[in-house]
């Protein structure tokens, strides 16, 4: 069994207006969607900004309301609130925050910050919950001058680094990481993400990694959902997206990876635009008639692809032959 | 679980008291520091301060050594004394009594008003706005149904009502009438920043972190407001001021034996008064003015403090 199943889920928020407050129409951020996540892997979500990946994570730590569908965590239905309480589910599910200085209460001190799950899920003695803030202050690289400080007195990357220490403070299996490197600089981005790395490793930790960018997740992620307008429009590992991309919108994503090499910027702007062209001519191919994205089909046991099942062997197969 | 912790960083049980220390050295200095160094660099706001704590305290005292229905009673002898004639300071009024001492127990009895509403109507408002904020549902929707129907009465009207049917109504039932009428607008202050501030994720984190929602509305949301919260309260116990006063000068307030800032300022009704015996009005006219002035002055003051980029004192 997986640590967590997600089954057809759906978020859909409402919008109302007039006196009576009544649903007049629907966003349907999260349009049905299934995936599951191992014990100890790290599990990447991707897609443009809008597509629907925080709204999937927040409903995984139980931050939404679910419109419908199944979020199985070890088995159990996490999507009410009821059983949610009863496992004391975010002692094991936590969050790491895009924006970190939002995520930080600005009238706390760190003590106060990274002590906040301890003290409603663990109960320590203050002095053992001092050591627990120091140690993981330690962790996550950071000094004791810390512990009395507030936010503002943090670099970016310092204060994601106090969000992670919050996170694994609790020692969780699972933490939705919600893009946690996009507000930072690209240095800064390679150190956060390798202290993740090395922190899952020593704490046996699954990541749900969310990102818009599919060349951040690359040195992450063993398996790999991609998002679209709130629906996935394929699955697979690592290889069988980057190496083997099926649906357009995935091979859109590839293509604006941002490159380092100058010498090859012209052609990876020539790749860019054939791509942007074909996705011009044949997007009615790859989205049915009311610009949503097919049900997944299986091209392989790892690799789904949202494509009319015929479209997609025979994408399936050609791709195959142009690797031979 | 703590094995786990342990085997991943070199910091132990022995090192805490050190490293706490080292910690402490480092501190930010508290929010009431913030405040007082910034009153420290700012004069007349300091003065304004002594001026209104000063004031308050004084007459808070002074009046429990005056018998307030002798004060009241008609001396004809002393009509219209002017200021420094038979020991009154201040003169007297038409029925000869003190204005002095009038002034002593009726800004004791304003004052007294005000802090009493600014308390309940304040503490009403902030809970108010802050749950109604925070639920932003079926709760909301609710709460805002109650208030835009409270803010469709007439709210003079209905306090002018209201004392006239109440057989008998003290300094407290009036402060009670008032508080009815005066949580509104701080509510709806409220509300509007409680509603962005829980947007942002530090509201989602303590959530995740398994805080309740009473505390996530009281200790999380409600010290990120504390500035507004303030800034609004100074404001409004100024303008409370102006409320008991107002409807006293109308005749609506205190009853008559009582005196009060607006019984004393209503004898400016009297156009002989107004010229001849400036002495009964102006100084009651006078103290509000000052009043205000200063306590809106120390609401700045703190304004400023609460706002970090525009502090004049010592920076963090
Ligand atoms: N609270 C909300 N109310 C209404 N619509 C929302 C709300 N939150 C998000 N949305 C909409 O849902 C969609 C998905 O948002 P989001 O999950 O934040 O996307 P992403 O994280 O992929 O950028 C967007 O179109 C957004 O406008
Ligand atoms: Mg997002």
């Amino acid at each position: 069994m997986s640590l967590v199943e997600i089954k057809n889920l759906k978020v859909h928020y409402p919008i109302r207006s007039g006196f009576w407050n009544r649903i007049t129409d629907e966003v349907p951020a999260v349009d049905g969607i299934s995936f599951n996540i191992e014990a100890g892997e790290t599990y990447g979500l991707v897609g443009e900004s809008g597509s629907g990946k925080s709204t999937t994570g927040k409903s995984v730590v139980g931050l939404e309301k679910v419109t419908s569908g199944q979020i199985l965590y070890n088995g159990h239905d996490i999507t009410r609130r009821n059983n949610r309480r009863k496992l004391d589910y975010n002692h094991d599910v936590q969050m790491i925050f895009q924006d970190s200085l939002s995520s930080l209460n600005p009238r706390k001190r760190i003590e106060d910050i990274i002590a906040e799950p301890l003290r409603n899920f663990e109960h320590l003695s203050k002095q053992d919950e001092k050591l627990r803030v120091l140690q993981l202050l330690d962790i996550v690289g950071l000094d004791a001058d810390a512990l009395y400080k507030y936010p503002h007195q943090f670099s970016g990357g310092q204060r994601q680094r106090i969000g992670v220490a919050r996170a694994v403070a609790t020692n969780p299996k699972l933490i939705i990481a919600d893009e946690p490197v996009s507000a930072l600089d690209l240095s800064v981005q390679a150190q956060v993400l390798n202290f993740m790395k090395k922190i899952q490793r020593d704490f046996g930790i699954s990541y749900l990694f969310i990102s818009h960018d599919l060349g951040v997740v690359r040195h992450m992620c063993t398996n790999l959902a991609i998002m679209n307008r709130g629906r996935l429009v394929e699955i697979g590992t690592c290889d069988d997206i980057y190496n083997h991309p099926l649906h357009i919108y995935t091979k859109r994503l590839l293509a604006a990876i941002p490159r380092t090499d100058v010498s090859q910027r012209a052609a990876h702007r020539a790749s860019r635009l054939a791509v942007e062209e074909i996705y011009r001519e044949q997007q009615d191919k790859y989205y049915d008639d009311n610009g949503r994205a097919y049900p997944l089909v299986a091209v392989s046991p790892t690799h789904q692809v949202a494509l009319p099942p015929d479209i997609a062997q025979q994408l399936a197969h050609q791709e195959s032959e142009a690797d031979v | 679980m703590a094995e786990n912790f342990n085997r991943n960083t070199n910091v132990s049980a022995n090192d805490l008291a050190r490293l706490s220390q080292e910690a402490e050295a480092e501190a930010t200095p508290s929010s009431a520091r913030i405040v007082w160094d910034e009153f420290k660099a700012d004069k007349p706001a300091m003065v304004a301060l002594v001026i209104v704590v000063g004031f308050i305290l004084f007459v808070m005292i002074a009046s429990l050594f005056i018998n307030t229905p002798k004060m009241m009673q008609t001396n004809i002898m002393a009509y219209f004394d002017r200021p420094g004639t038979d020991g009154m300071w201040l003169g007297a009024d038409s029925a000869g009594r003190s204005v002095a001492k009038q002034l002593i127990v009726g800004s004791r009895n304003s004052i007294g008003i005000a802090i009493g509403l600014t308390v309940i109507s304040s503490t009403f408002g902030i809970c108010w706005g802050l749950i109604s904020g925070y639920f932003n549902g079926y709760i909301d929707w609710g709460m805002q149904r109650v208030y835009d129907f409270m803010m469709m009465l007439p709210m003079t009207m209905m306090i002018i009502v209201l004392v006239t049917i109440i057989p008998h109504y003290n300094a407290i039932t009036l402060t009670l009438i008032f508080s009815i009428f005066y949580w509104e607008g701080t509510s709806r202050l409220i509300r509007s920043r409680t509603l962005a501030e829980s947007e942002k994720d530090y509201v989602a984190a303590s959530k995740t972190s398994g805080t309740s929602n009473f505390k996530i509305i009281f200790r999380e949301i409600m010290p990120n407001i504390s500035s507004l919260i303030i800034v609004d309260t100074t404001l409004s116990f100024a303008e409370n001021i102006g409320v008991e006063t107002g409807l006293s000068y109308l005749g609506f307030g205190l009853p008559t034996q009582t005196p009060s800032l607006g019984t004393m300022i209503a004898n400016a009704n009297d156009p002989n008064n107004i010229t001849q015996y400036w002495w009964t009005w102006l100084p009651a006219a006078l103290e509000i003015i000052i009043l205000c002035l200063s306590i809106s002055y120390i609401g700045q003051v703190i304004r400023r403090a609460a706002d970090a980029s525009q502090r004049q004192g010592a920076g963090d």
